[in-house]
Formats: C-alpha cells, structure tokens, sequence
C-alpha cells in the first residue's frame, strides 16, 4: 500500500480471542475507556467540600449541564436520571474525537499478509461503535417514553386509528423514529470518518503545512459531534416524554 | 444489507460489544465521578442554605434583644420619672402639713399668751378694785375718827 492512500471503512480486525473478533477500534475503546475511567477515579476521590480551581471548573460545567436539562425536560428529577447517559455520550466521544490525531493512532501498527494493519483507531470511525451508541440512545427514548407515558398512550404515537391522517402521521412518526437510529449513528461516523479522511488527503497533498490546521478544525468539529450526539439524546427524550395527545 | 454490514464491517459480537463497553463506562463514571461531585454539590447547597438561616436567625434574634432592652430601659425610666414625681409630692405635701402644723403652732401660742394676757389684765383689775375697796374702808375710817374725834 506504499505510495497511496488507503481508506478503509471497516476496522481492521487484529486476530480473535475465543471466536471474538478483537478489532483495532475496539482496542482503542478499552484504552480510551481506561484513560476516562482513570480520570474520573482520582477526580472524583479527590472531590472536596471546599473546591479547588479545577474542581469549581468541574463543578460549574456540572451544574451547566445539569441546569440546562432540567430547563429542557422541565424536571430536576427526569435530568438527574439521565445526566449520566447524555454526560457519559458527552465525554466518551468527546475524548475519542479529540484523540483522533494523537500521534500513533492509526500510525503505528503491523504488517500482516502484506497489507498494513494499524493497531489503534479511532472508534467513532467505526460504525459498530456509533451504531451500538445510537441503538443504546433509541432504546432508552423508547423506554423513557413507555415508563412515563405508559405503554399504550406511547405506543398511540406511532399507530393511530382515530383517523386517516393520525394513522398516516403514526406511520411518519415510526420511519423517523427508526431514521434516528441511521442519522444518528451515520453523523457522528461520517463527520469524524471524513475527517480523518480528508487529513489523510490533505497530507498527501502538502504534508506537514495543511494537516496540522486542518487537524485543529476536526478536533472542534469532534467536540461539535460529541455534543449534538448527546444534546439531540435530551431532546428526543424530552419528545418521548411529551404526551402524543398534547403534542398533535 | 449483508453487503452493507460487511462494507462497514458491522457484526453482531462487536456491536454488543461496544454496548457493553458504553454502559461498563456510563456505570464507572456514576460511581466514582457523578455521585461525589452530585453529593458534593447538594451537601454544599444543604450548608450553604443551613448557613443562610442561621445568619437570619441570629439577626433576628439580635433585633428581638434590642427590642428588649429598650423595652427595659423606657421601664426603667418610667419607674424612675414615677418614683421623681412620688418624692415630689411626699415633698410637698410635708411642706404643706409642717406649714400648717407651725401656723397652728403660732396660732396657739398667739392664743395663749392673749388669753394670758387677759387673764393677768382681770387679776390686776379684781386687785386693783381691792385695794380701792381697802384704801375706801380706811379714807372712811379715818373719816370717821375724825368725826369722832
């Protein structure tokens, strides 16, 4: 593969442990899951009564993003039940966008069968990761919207007998509900995939001048995903818990 | 579809995988970074709030001690101004009672030495009748004798 320029949409699986498959992007969700799992074990053993700078940092975008969804679901109660999904959404994919560039991932890597086998790469440029996160995402929606509605009056949103144009409006509301199972899991993909993409392209191009500010751009551009993944989370939580009733 | 799976490199395994790997994260960092923080920032706020009342309460407290002893000292000089005015009118009513007693006093012994005076004035005057009675039997004896004589 010397001399071109190698694209691969699929992660590149690495061998097998017991029959599983062990791919790159998953060995850089375990080490990324330990980096985040680290951090937050001597953080939050270290959370004292009077806050240091740091920790009033913490604190004040805690008490932001907890204020703001409770502003949208208009309920402290519902946003401290689903702070940790949309701040875990938040965090997780932040921190794997904004070490898409770090120096080795996808760089460094072994040789196998003649074909170049990177050892780490970037999970959410792999759509088993974004599709696992938005099924994760779709299925709570869809329980929240049951547990607090109740099953029938959730489910009367998407199959409606009452009229021609309810039924067909039910019919709309299933195919778009399905379709955040695709939107969702294809932007995020897609955005970082393409960007990595068009570094790679870029350094081709003129290496060592363009990628690095494009590098930068992406980086902004992973935070931006990171928080439409978990800010549209809150808002079809929000549309699930609305009563269809009220809503039509 | 299988063609698109395969494209991807979607599998099932991986797919539940990285589910799994998602909720192992979302459960670590609820238990040792959004609780302690959540506890932190409530316990805080329960402090702050308990802080707050206590500072109202003891202003109020404050003001409620103010206001009894100034209830305490306009007792006091109330006490004090009856306690004047009381002395004040003892005072003047043993003025009045010591002039009274001293004019009767006066009145007494202006009374007395009058009728003293009297007294003596009605003993002076039977003595003097007396002793013109006395020098009238001897100017009549004497009258006589040379009568007589």
């Amino acid at each position: 593969m010397s001399g071109g320029i190698s694209v691969v949409l699929a992660a590149e699986h690495l061998g097998s442990v017991f029959g599983f498959p062990i791919t790159n992007a998953l060995v850089m969700t375990w080490l990324l899951m330990a980096l985040l799992i680290g951090c937050a074990f001597f953080f939050g053993r270290r959370v004292k009564m009077v806050p240091g700078k740091f920790q009033a940092g913490v604190e004040w975008a805690f008490e932001g993003a907890l204020g703001y969804m409770a502003e949208t679901l208009e309920s402290e109660e519902l946003a401290r039940k689903f702070f940790p999904l949309v701040a875990t959404i938040f965090l997780l994919v932040a921190l794997m966008n904004e070490l898409e560039f770090f120096p080795g991932v996808g760089s460094i890597g072994i040789v196998h069968a003649g074909s170049f086998l990177p050892l780490l790469r970037t999970p959410t440029t792999d759509l088993n990761f974004t599709l696992a996160l938005a099924l994760i995402s779709f299925f709570v929606i869809e329980v929240t919207g049951i547990s607090v509605l109740g099953f029938f009056r959730h489910m009367s949103r998407y199959v409606n007998l009452r009229s021609p144009m309810g039924f067909v409006v039910g019919l709309l509301e299933i195919l778009s509900n399905l379709g955040r199972i695709i939107t969702f899991s294809f932007r995020l993909f897609g955005n970082i995939f393409a960007g990595e993409v068009m570094v790679l392209v870029a350094g081709y191009f003129l290496p060592f001048f363009l990628p690095a500010p494009l590098m930068g751009f992406e980086m902004f551009i992973g935070l931006v995903q990171a928080a439409v993944f978990a800010i549209l989370t809150l808002f079809f939580i929000k549309l699930a818990i609305a009563d269809p009733a009220e809503a039509h | 579809m299988q063609q698109l799976f395969s494209a991807f490199g979607i599998q099932l395994n991986l797919l539940i995988a990285q589910a799994v790997n998602f909720g192992l994260v979302m459960i670590a960092l609820w238990y040792f970074l959004y609780k302690p923080v959540m506890t932190t920032l409530d316990e805080r706020q329960k402090r702050i709030a308990q802080g707050v009342q206590d500072a109202e309460e003891a202003a109020e407290k404050l003001a409620r001690a103010d206001d009894a002893a100034a209830a305490r000292v306009s007792a006091a000089e109330s006490a004090a101004d009856g306690i004047v005015a009381s002395a004040r009118e003892t005072a003047s009513s043993e003025r009045s009672r010591i002039v009274s007693e001293a004019e009767a006093r006066a009145e007494q012994v202006a009374r007395d030495a009058e009728a003293r005076a009297k007294e003596e004035g009605e003993r002076m005057r039977r003595e003097s009748e007396k002793e013109i009675a006395r020098l009238a039997i001897l100017a009549a004896e004497k009258v006589l004798k040379e009568h007589h004589a």
